[in-house]
């Protein structure tokens, strides 16, 4: 059992800042971070509830406040407000190592004295367990991670891959209750990145532990978490499964960070009749399924300007006597079972897979760059957002 | 200068290059012919040294080591270099060990707080002051307070090598990563055991630079000693060749054969550290 509880958790940097401002020196604005009278927050009132054996990523792009949360777990950075609890208990205050945690760095930290086996011994040597142990823990360890052959040789001496995998190991060998990885996987190249998320997804399986996971690659995150917390400027965006934010993105952020190609987002009107709701394209009438209809009738939606999203994957290519939008093809990537369009639609880049199974011969020959593309899509896959950004459906 | 850019501009390049070499023969000279001076001095009779060319620097008539053996016995050479060699010893182990841990110390907290910053700077600024002012006072104060020995001289060492071995090791710990620090206490060490376990192993070649500036220091110092123990009947080498300059001229043949034979065991701990310099770079830690 190791469910971990963050309560309203806050970090706030003191900063300086203030006084030099005082000086009168010019004002440069870093980031979006929320300066208040206390210091820069990087964290504002982050709540959320890990169940135990849970895998949790931490999504954001660089700045966000992933790690500076992942390392308040870890008790390397101390908490500025809220309560963080670690099995029931609250761990504000108490030391990262008799927190029961295990961390796994991006730039791997391993001890650069010591063998792997050393490196692999070091945490439960401190726990003075008995040697035989400590041999035998080590070597299923290894096992594991196929790396074994390996346990003589210092750090220096290994690759990168191996030497995350080293890394891993130290921190699995313990059988800690919290697992915290911040982005194991960014310092390896995309080949070996995509075989050790496959391999993190195994070691998921045998250990039991609590995994939280910071990355900012979106790839990670849809494929390992069982929930994904989004954040952006200190502030969590959004909370849910993969799917979740796949299909009901909170605002254009999540919905542009999540999925890759990245969603369309086209300008549009929405408009209101008797209950009665319509997108415009320019002049193309967009149909909305009637459940979003109802979604909208109940947040009583009116009518107003709307960003209007699109996932590239829900667009379908559309007839001429059909209703459709029109563009042009400026970039085609043939990806082999899908080509990936880029095409100039109502002054947006506009990007679009399709499947190559499903063309015709004559379609396939008009997929050309400089050629006009009609398009459509489902009225149940489209994304309808306020023009501040916010999902009008949630 | 690479090679590409010696190439491209082969004549001047060649010729800058001729001078570098013509500089750098020069330099070894300048080091290479005391020494020799004083390898020849240290074995000929003193009824070679004649005034001119040959009796300066010609070989002696024949190699013999009796300069050696009466240099020993005038120096109580065995006694004096227990002293030094206690001295030395006992400094060198004692900095490595507190140094290092107040440069930890201050190296890792300088950073985020004000107070080490100025502490660090107090620490250094104890570099400038020269030993002739402090020597009076100390004379006093270590008599007064009974370690007018060498317990004294080796804790006025270890004081005096303070601030440039605080630094240096400060300095170092920029090349050892704090992920190591923060990797160590996740896996359940505290301040003390993450600094011997880890930090600590992984200062070797800052170890090793410390040791061998304070040994040579210590090794090769005359005043401290000279004025602390005065009134103990214990000397060290330095003090020991002190001997050899008296009020009607310096016995030349055998001060040099003392110097040399003080020179061996230092040059030998030198040759032990300098590998160490080169090779402990902290390698494969982090990316």
């Amino acid at each position: 059992m190791a469910e971990v509880i963050l309560k309203h958790i806050k970090k706030v940097y003191p900063n300086n800042e203030s006084k030099k401002k005082k000086k009168g020196e010019p004002e440069k604005k870093k980031s979006n971070l929320l300066i208040t009278e206390e210091g820069v927050v990087a964290v504002q009132d982050f709540n959320l509830e890990i169940k135990d054996k849970e895998f949790i990523v931490l999504v954001g792009p660089s700045g966000c406040g992933k790690s500076t949360t992942l390392r308040m777990v870890a008790g390397l950075e101390s908490i500025s407000g809220g309560d963080l609890m670690i099995d029931g208990k609250k761990v504000n205050d108490v030391e990262p190592k008799d927190r029961d945690i295990a961390m796994v760095f991006q730039n791997y930290a391993l001890y650069p004295h010591m063998t792997v086996r050393g490196n692999m011994e070091y945490p439960l040597k401190l726990q003075k367990k008995d040697p035989a142990e400590i041999k035998q823990k080590v070597e299923e360890a290894a096992e594991i991670l196929g790396i074994t052959q390996y346990l003589e040789r210092k750090p220096k001496a290994l690759s990168g891959g191996q030497r995350q995998r080293v890394a891993i190991g130290r921190a699995i060998v313990r059988e800690p209750k919290v697992l915290l990885m911040d982005e194991p996987l960014s310092n390896l190249d995309a080949k070996l990145r995509n075989q050790m998320r496959a391999e993190i997804l195994k070691l998921r399986q045998r250990i039991n532990a609590t995994f939280i996971y910071v990355t900012h690659d979106q790839t990670e995150a849809m494929t390992l978490g069982d929930r994904i917390v989004i954040m952006k400027d200190g502030v969590v965006l959004q909370i849910g499964t993969p799917q979740e934010l796949f299909d009901h993105p909170v605002d254009t952020f999540v919905a542009g960070f999540i999925g890759m190609p990245q969603m369309n987002m086209f300008d549009a009107e929405l408009k209101e009749e008797g209950g009665k709701y319509t997108a415009k394209l320019e002049d193309v009438e967009i149909p909305i399924s009637e459940e979003k209809q109802e979604r909208l009738r109940k947040n009583k939606v009116k009518s107003q300007p709307i960003t209007l999203g699109i996932r590239p994957e829900h667009i379908t290519l559309a007839k001429e006597n059909e209703t459709h939008l029109t563009g042009t093809i400026g970039v085609s990537e043939m990806m082999g079972s899908a080509v990936h369009l880029h095409a100039d639609a109502y002054g947006k880049d506009t990007i679009m897979i399709i499947q190559t199974m499903n063309l015709t011969a004559e379609e396939q020959k008009n997929i050309a760059i400089g050629n006009k593309i009609n398009f459509m899509f489902n009225g149940n896959m489209v994304h309808l957002f306020a023009t501040d950004g916010a999902n009008l459906e949630v | 200068m690479s090679k590409a850019t010696i190439n491209e501009g082969a004549v001047g390049g060649r010729t800058a290059n001729r001078i570098i070499n013509i500089l750098l023969v020069i330099g070894c000279l300048t080091v290479a012919f005391p020494l020799y001076m004083t390898v020849i001095i240290a074995f000929k009779k003193p009824s070679e040294m004649t005034n001119d060319v040959a009796g300066a620097l010609g070989f002696p008539s024949s190699w013999s080591f009796s300069n050696f053996a009466e240099a020993m016995e005038v120096t109580d050479f065995w006694h004096s270099l227990g002293n030094s060699l206690l001295l030395t010893g006992a400094t060198v182990i004692i900095c490595v060990i507190l140094h290092s841990l107040a440069g930890y110390l201050i190296g890792r907290k300088m950073a985020r707080i004000k107070a080490f910053k100025a502490f660090y700077l107090y620490l250094i600024s104890g570099m400038f002051v020269p030993f002739a002012v402090l020597m009076m006072p100390l004379v006093k104060q270590t008599a007064e307070i009974g370690i007018a020995n060498r317990f004294g001289v080796i804790v006025l060492y270890v004081v005096f090598f303070m601030p440039m071995n605080v630094m240096l090791y400060s300095g170092y710990l920029s090349n050892i990563p704090t992920a190591l620090d923060e990797a160590s206490h996740v896996d359940g060490a505290g301040v003390w055991q993450t600094f011997w376990k880890i930090i600590f192993p992984n200062m070797k070649p800052m170890h090793a630079t410390v040791a061998v500036l304070t040994a040579m220091s210590t090794w090769n110092d005359v005043m401290t000693p000279l004025v602390i123990m005065s009134g103990t009947d214990e000397n060290t080498l330095p003090l020991a060749q002190l001997n050899f300059q008296t009020q009607f001229g310096t016995n030349y043949n055998l001060a040099f054969a003392s110097y040399l034979l003080a020179l061996l065991p230092i040059l030998i701990f030198y040759v032990i550290c300098q590998k160490q310099i080169i090779n402990g770079v902290v390698n494969g830690a982090v990316k």
